[in-house]
């Protein structure tokens, strides 16, 4: 067994080295000790090669790291950094999963992200820190752990808090990269930095002193673990074959194998794996050879990935000339490819690329197939590594005729040409080779090296990639010098000197005037009011500067800007067309100038919004969607959100209170008692709520006897309840008594799902199968819809059958059931059958009935269950039978699997190996998971640890979830020391746990009162109802609410315990938060909940009081929670209604303080400051405020005061609201600033106040400058219409203003006015658009009228979209 | 964009190797049918292509003409092609701009 033997703690009995160990560990720990205090200065210099970045500060104990760590600013800038690099790391894990590789771009560019925005997590410490050694075999070895320090140093400096698992991690690197160092010096720092070694940590010194050959270090090391009783794994035998061969002591190498014997530990194939690799040092093919025979007469098996390492050890000892007899061994089995790549990669690193041009011959040829004719492209990355590491043109010139001699790839030149480029190295000597290959040479080949001389403004260097062309006889053609040549000179009249000089004279020429052309449109423009970006759209791509260039000019005011619209797609074309790097480098730029935009006023249409939200993630610079203009779309999106769910309303059904039986058996006689003349509807309802309290009673003779009693007051929902009380008493005759008659009363009355189950369930089991079966075909016939808990009942009925053994009933059942379709055939519901057979222990009756059902429903019911049974029979004919079938229904993969699992579960865990080992198997995540939670729900600790053991050199398989699995188990049986063990298990396979696995780890810990040996990571998510300080601290709260509801069902779960805890409390939230619960609630079918959710919505009321929500405003800022925009517009309103300026003031301070991503609208600070002007009598400076607003400030089309005009008419405040006139007729007048008056007007038009209205119009000669917009803005209100048309009676668009009032008219269900307002429109001779038609029409048939006229067939939707196509903006766009 | 009406017959190509500049490009679809606009747009930090392009042709039939070709293959390399449909999305764009 390859590592689940690893554990077993070893018998020193007759081992030859227990003798060696004369000194223990903390001999050589106080050595070790001596040894660093004496060293300490040795070790601050830099000459001390061990630790380049040594010096004390690196190796700080816990105690300091904490200090650093509680210095940090907030928690909430730090939550949303870690979000940010969450998907950076996330892509650095998948890179290793997938190719056991990583990038030396993709880790530095992620280490620069945690440098840049700080706070280091212990596991993404590890990650990067495993990162540095075998995972980069582009890098030089040294390089590699120069990074490794360097990463240890800078993290360890931004407070990353180191615990044993980096330790150990560091030494792996060491070891990977063959770093010589001291393992005393190293003990030394851990043990100064106060952490704890473990196994791991002693394994991987043993194995450092064996990679030197220093046996008598490993010794000492060796003895002291034996003295703290730890056990001796295949690990430290496998580095002892190592050490000892190294040490030229071959026959001591060999020997450590009969060793392992004897202390009970088989050799596996790493120990093969060390004795082959030490024959290979020594470059003895015949031992090579022979050790490989006799491994293939054990039952262990080398993976490709082992031999690939003896091919490396060959090759870099010098003995090349034996591996091609290595590389016939190979299986090419799962990972050959990127095990085989990475082989090929580290070969050419350290410089031996005719090798691994070996190796690349042996890549399987992908087959080019004529549909999908792209030529074979093998060796790409063997290319680009040669291209990076330099090696000559004329070495890979040969491999690339190598490769398409082999027909491995189709166009190596051009490819190793892209990497040239992209690389800027010998790009021109492959042009050069290409072109004597009489391969053509284009201008834009030239391209990628102009851009970067462009960039570096290198005059020269374009100059030399000119004249190069010329060598290659490619002409440069306009683009090349218009977009690139030109470009980097700083004028025209250089660009023309210089170019002169190559004798381009006549294309300078030319292209001067293209160039000026683009700068003199700009110039011109700005006598233009707009651009029409439409006949700059096509271009656009091509003229990025040009854009750009106007964009400087709107911003700087030299240019008017376009229509906002237009200015959005200007904006979409202009990020479209620049290039990562080019946002990238603009970054602080753009921003400036968007934000300068956005003080202009222009506003982007949210669709475009999503494009440029796009087009900017996709660039790397989500940071610029921040910026307010951009901003404010984004909370546009997310007001929708927030408004759709507050809209939504709960229906609600009151509470019936339970009414004692007696009580209503006394109604009911007193109502019988009064005669024929009471109230008959009456007494049938009371007649229903006896019935169903009757049933409530269980009392079903009494039922009946009521039935009898009062056959006239018998509805269907009596029925209904009489039938399922029967049911539950198991009385089928009188359930289908109760049934016949419910049909002969209504034909059509349909019980609901559950009450057909209970029938079903009744007549199935006394046998009635004719009627069960007629049940069926009633349920089809009147769609009754079997799902959710419906189903489960379903599978009960089932399974009760199949304990009675009724096969043929069974079947009946099940056929009829999935024939007609009322459920669809799952495993489960199949599965009944099969488990009939099991039950009597007949596994090939039991098999017979599985491949009947993947025959018929392509199901495999309880397949494992059976597989298990004839693995434990040991019936091998009736297996291979299973293993055949299922083989050829549902592939190989699966039978692997389902053996595997088979074998797990019946402890033949040898037998499990071998399968698990087939070459060619990869990692099904949802079967592991599968049998992974069978064992925790069952308890199965072995298994589980067994499979999580053989699964170790799965392909692709995901270590940490396996190790997750464990850790579940552990939890379930809170066993910390298992929990430990695994632990330390994921420190020797170099596993790197996720967040949620620290996290699970540590909660055991914790809860057995167990020091956590590691740090643990931050909870994103705030859950802790002890948060709720104050009512206006729930509202604030509600960003952090909302996230909770965004994030599923899990979380509904958590917000439902705090709005309990809040309810708790006597505090509230607002209301969104509750239907926005219930809704939630709702959708995961959790009803009670719900109701108790909406219960609590009814019973708190929501007075705030707004100084204890400003404390809690602070508060939260504190608890770094960010308030939502809609709390703290609530907020400020609130304040502002209380005249409370300071507070406004306060809370303005605060926001701006907080951070510039949190954009709350500035009207709403001015609005509402003006607003608490006035409720403190202080007016004049409420007026002074707002008229500033708008004679300031140049451009106010977004500067509503509307809010303020509402607030002071729904105050009734005459003198204010009259001031407020008089401010706007001024500003018409002496600013022509029209904005305030027509918000003025369409208030006074909103509340009736119509002569106002009128003065306002005349007055402030408003007419001209009302727009259709504007009505449309405005919720759709009758009154505001009718008083515009009243006052404008000329109003330009008349047929929209008769279709606004028609969906007026709909929404108050008014026919009456709604005919007159048809009529009025005939009159005038005006057509009425389909969609107001069919509101007509509607309302004619609400109304129980005959249509007078002939109904649009569509759906409203149709005609809304009808209307939205046209040009016209619709009444329905609102 | 172009105006109501007037009927554009225009292709959107994917994947496009580097090696094939806007030149090569007009020059295979040109066997189609005559091209009005081929636009490839280049990323002018890096100089390379995008791997994209549009090609407008001035008669419906050349765009018939290249869409019934398959597979179309240049250099050794399968481009994708298919009906540019984005002239409808940003008339679609427009609207909805104007209207909110």
């Amino acid at each position: 067994m390859r590592s689940s033997g690893a554990l077993l703690p070893v018998t020193w009995d007759g081992c030859p080295f227990a003798t060696l160990c004369r000194l223990n560990m903390a001999a050589l720990l106080r050595s070790a000790r001596a040894l660093n205090l004496s060293a300490s200065p040795l070790l601050l210099s830099p000459c001390s090669s061990a630790w380049p970045c040594s010096g004390t500060r690196y190796y700080g104990t816990p105690a300091e790291q904490k200090v650093v760590a509680r210095d940090e600013p907030s928690l909430g800038v730090r939550n949303k950094q870690s979000h940010q690099f969450d998907w950076a790391l996330a892509k650095l894990d998948s890179s290793v999963r997938r190719t056991g590789r990583v990038t030396k771009s993709l880790l530095q560019r992620i280490f620069h992200d945690i440098c840049r925005t700080g706070y280091p997590s212990g596991n993404q410490a590890l990650l990067l820190l495993r990162s540095c050694g075998s995972l980069l075999p582009e890098l030089p070895l040294a390089e590699r752990t120069e990074f490794a320090h360097h990463i240890w140093g800078k993290l360890l400096e931004l407070g990353a808090a180191y615990d044993v698992s980096h330790y150990n991690a560091l030494l792996k690197v060491y070891l990977q990269n063959e770093f010589k160092f001291s393992p005393t010096e190293f003990l030394a720092k851990m043990e100064a930095a106060n952490v704890q070694p473990n196994r791991v940590t002693y394994q991987r010194l043993i194995a450092a002193y064996c990679q030197v050959g220093d046996i008598e270090g490993a010794s000492k090391v060796l003895g002291f673990m034996k003295s703290k009783d730890l056990p001796i794994t295949e690990a430290v035998f496998n580095s002892l074959v190592t050490g000892h061969s190294r040490a030229g002591d071959m026959e001591s190498a060999v020997n450590i194998l009969s060793v392992m014997r004897g202390t009970g530990i088989d050799p596996g194939p790493d120990t093969y794996l060390a004795l082959l690799v030490a024959y290979a040092e020594k470059g003895d093919m015949d031992k090579i050879k022979e050790t490989l025979n006799q491994v293939e007469n054990t039952d262990i098996s080398l993976m490709d990935r082992d031999l690939m390492q003896v091919v490396f050890t060959l090759t870099v000892a010098g003995h090349q000339q034996h591996v091609p007899e290595v590389l016939e061994h190979l299986r090419h089995d799962g990972g050959f490819v990127p095990d085989a790549m990475n082989l090929c990669l580290s070969l050419i690193t350290q410089g031996h690329e005719s090798t691994a041009f070996m190796l690349l011959k042996t890549f399987p040829s992908v087959q080019a197939d004529s549909q999908n004719s792209n030529g074979p492209d093998v060796g790409n990355f063997f290319l680009r590594h040669c291209v990076n590491t330099n090696k000559s043109p004329e070495e890979l010139v040969g491999f690339c005729k190598g490769l398409m001699d082999s027909n491995l790839h189709a166009a190596p030149m051009q490819f190793t040409l892209y990497c040239a480029l992209e690389a800027k190295k010998m790009a021109i000597e492959v042009m050069k080779t290409m072109k004597e290959e009489g391969l053509p040479i284009r201008p834009h080949y030239f391209w990628p090296l102009l851009a970067q001389h462009k960039r570096d403004q290198n005059t020269a260097g374009t100059l030399e990639v000119l004249k190069a062309m010329q060598e290659l006889s490619t002409e440069p053609d306009i683009d090349t010098y218009c977009n690139y040549v030109l470009r980097t000179f700083p004028s025209v009249d250089s660009a023309r000197t210089a170019l002169a000089v190559l004798g381009c004279m006549w294309l300078c020429v030319l292209a001067v005037p293209h160039w000026s052309f683009l700068g003199l449109s700009a110039v011109s423009s700005p006598s233009l009011p707009a651009i029409d970006i439409g006949v700059f759209r096509g271009n656009l791509i091509t003229l990025v500067s040009l854009s750009y260039f106007l964009l400087v000019h709107v911003c700087t005011g030299n240019l008017v800007p376009p229509r906002p619209e237009n200015m959005a797609y200007f904006l979409y074309h202009l990020f479209d067309g620049m290039s990562e790097t080019e946002v990238q480098a603009k970054e602080e730029v753009l921003r400036e100038y968007l934000q300068q935009l956005h003080k202009k006023g222009i506003c982007i249409p949210v669709n475009i919004y999503r494009g440029i939200r796009n087009i900017l993630d996709s660039h790397h610079v989500p940071e610029l969607i921040k910026v307010p203009l951009l901003c404010n779309c984004y909370t546009e999106l997310n007001q929708e959100v927030a408004s759709s769910s507050h809209t939504w309303l709960m229906t609600s059904t009151a509470p019936q209170g339970l009414e004692s039986r007696v009580t209503l058996e006394r109604k009911l006689e007193e109502l019988k008692a009064q005669g024929s003349s009471g109230d008959s509807a009456g007494a049938a309802l009371i007649f229903k709520r006896l019935i169903s309290a009757v049933c409530a009673e269980e009392n079903l003779p009494r039922a009946l006897e009521l039935k009898a009693e009062h056959e006239d007051k018998m509805s269907p929902s009596c029925y209904a309840l009489l039938i399922n009380l029967c049911c539950r008493h198991d009385n089928p005759e009188e359930a289908l008594n109760l049934k016949r008659e419910l049909a002969r009363m209504d034909s059509e009355a349909t019980l609901d799902v559950n009450k057909y189950m209970s029938l079903l369930r009744v007549l199935s089991k006394h046998n009635r199968l004719e009627e069960a079966v007629d049940i069926l075909k009633e349920m089809k016939e009147k769609d009754v819809v079997v799902k959710d808990t419906a189903v489960v009942l379903l599978f009960h009925t089932f399974s009760a059958v199949a304990l009675r053994g009724d096969v043929a009933a069974l079947r009946r059942l099940q056929d009829t059931t999935f024939a007609l379709g009322l459920a669809k055939p799952t495993s489960n519901l199949c599965s009944p059958m099969v488990t009939m057979y099991l039950e009597k222990g007949d596994f090939a009756g039991a098999l017979e009935a599985v491949m009947e059902c993947e025959t018929q429903y392509h199901q495999l019911p309880r397949i494992h269950d059976v597989l298990c049974g004839i693995v434990k029979k040991g019936d091998t004919e009736l297996l291979q039978k299973a293993m055949d079938f299922v083989s050829q229904q549902r592939g190989e993969m699966t039978v692997l699997y389902d053996l595997f699992f088979a074998f797990l579960q019946t402890g033949r865990y040898r037998e499990a190996r071998k399968i698990i080992e087939t070459p060619g198997l990869r990692a099904k995540p949802g079967r592991l998971q599968w049998y992974a939670e069978k064992c925790i729900g069952s308890n199965q600790m072995e298994a589980l640890e067994t499979m999580v053991d053989l699964t170790a050199k799965l392909f692709e398989c995901d270590r940490d979830e396996m190790y997750h699995y464990l850790l579940c188990l552990c939890k379930d049986t809170n066993d910390w020391s298992k929990a430990e063990a695994v632990w330390t298990k994921m420190q020797e396979e170099n596993v790197i746990p996720r967040e949620r696995t620290l996290r699970l780890l540590a909660d055991i810990f914790k809860t057995n009162n167990q020091e956590v040996p590691f740090e643990v990571p931050e909870v994103k998510q705030p859950s802790s109802v002890t948060a709720f300080s104050s009512v206006a601290y729930a509202v604030l709260y509600t960003s952090s609410w909302w996230s909770l509801m965004s994030l599923g069902a899990v979380y509904h779960a958590e917000a439902y315990n705090v709005l309990k805890e809040a309810e708790r409390l006597g505090k509230a939230l607002v209301p969104a938060c509750y239907d926005a619960l219930i809704k939630a609630l709702l959708s995961s079918g959790s009803m009670e909940d719900a109701m108790a959710v909406k219960d609590i919505r009814k019973q708190t009321c929501l007075s705030l009081s707004f100084p204890d929500a400003l404390a809690s405003l602070k508060t939260m800022l504190q608890m770094d929670q960010v308030p939502s925009q809609l709390a703290l517009t609530r907020l400020v309103q609130g304040l502002g209604n209380h005249g409370d300026i300071k507070g406004i003031q306060e809370v303005a301070s605060l926001i701006k303080s907080l951070s510039p991503s949190l954009n709350m609208s500035s009207m709403l600070f001015v609005n509402n400051m003006a607003l608490a002007h006035i409720k403190n009598g202080d007016l004049e400076r409420a007026l002074e405020d707002l008229e500033s607003l708008y004679t300031q400030t140049a451009d106010h089309s977004q500067q509503s005061i509307a809010f303020v005009f509402r607030k002071v008419v729904e105050a009734h405040n005459d003198e204010a609201f009259d001031k407020l006139r008089t401010m706007a007729e001024r500003l018409c007048h002496q600013f022509a600033s029209y904005k305030p008056a027509t918000d003025l007007f369409l208030q006074c038009l909103d509340t009736g106040r119509v002569e106002e209205a009128r003065q306002l119009l005349q007055v402030a000669s408003l007419r001209q400058r009302l727009r259709p917009f504007s009505i449309s803005r405005g919720a759709a209100q009758t009154c505001r219409i009718k008083n515009l048309l009243e006052l404008i009676p000329d109003f330009a668009e008349k047929e929209l203003v008769y279709a606004y009032m028609m969906k007026c008219h709909a929404m108050d269900k008014n026919l009456e006015a709604a005919k007159a307002l048809y009529r009025r429109m005939q009159a005038e001779g005006l057509q009425m658009n389909e969609l107001s038609l069919k509101r007509l029409a509607q309302l004619y048939k609400k109304a129980g009228e005959p249509v007078p006229f002939e109904e649009p067939p569509e759906t409203f939707k149709f005609y809304a979209d009808k209307l939205k196509a046209s040009t016209l903006p619709s009444p329905e766009d609102d | 964009m172009s105006a109501p009406g007037k009927k554009v017959f225009e292709l959107f190509v994917s994947k496009i190797p580097w090696t094939l500049g806007t030149k090569e490009v007009k020059e295979y679809f040109g066997q189609f049918g005559h091209v009005r606009k081929c636009l490839l747009p280049f990323d002018k930090g890096t100089g390379f292509h995008k791997g994209f392009c549009w090609i407008g042709y001035t008669t419906e039939e050349g765009l018939h003409n290249a869409l019934h070709k398959d597979p179309h293959v240049v250099e050794g390399s399968k481009l994708q092609v298919q009906q540019n449909m984005m002239p409808f999305t940003w008339r679609r764009m427009d609207k909805e701009a104007e209207e909110s």
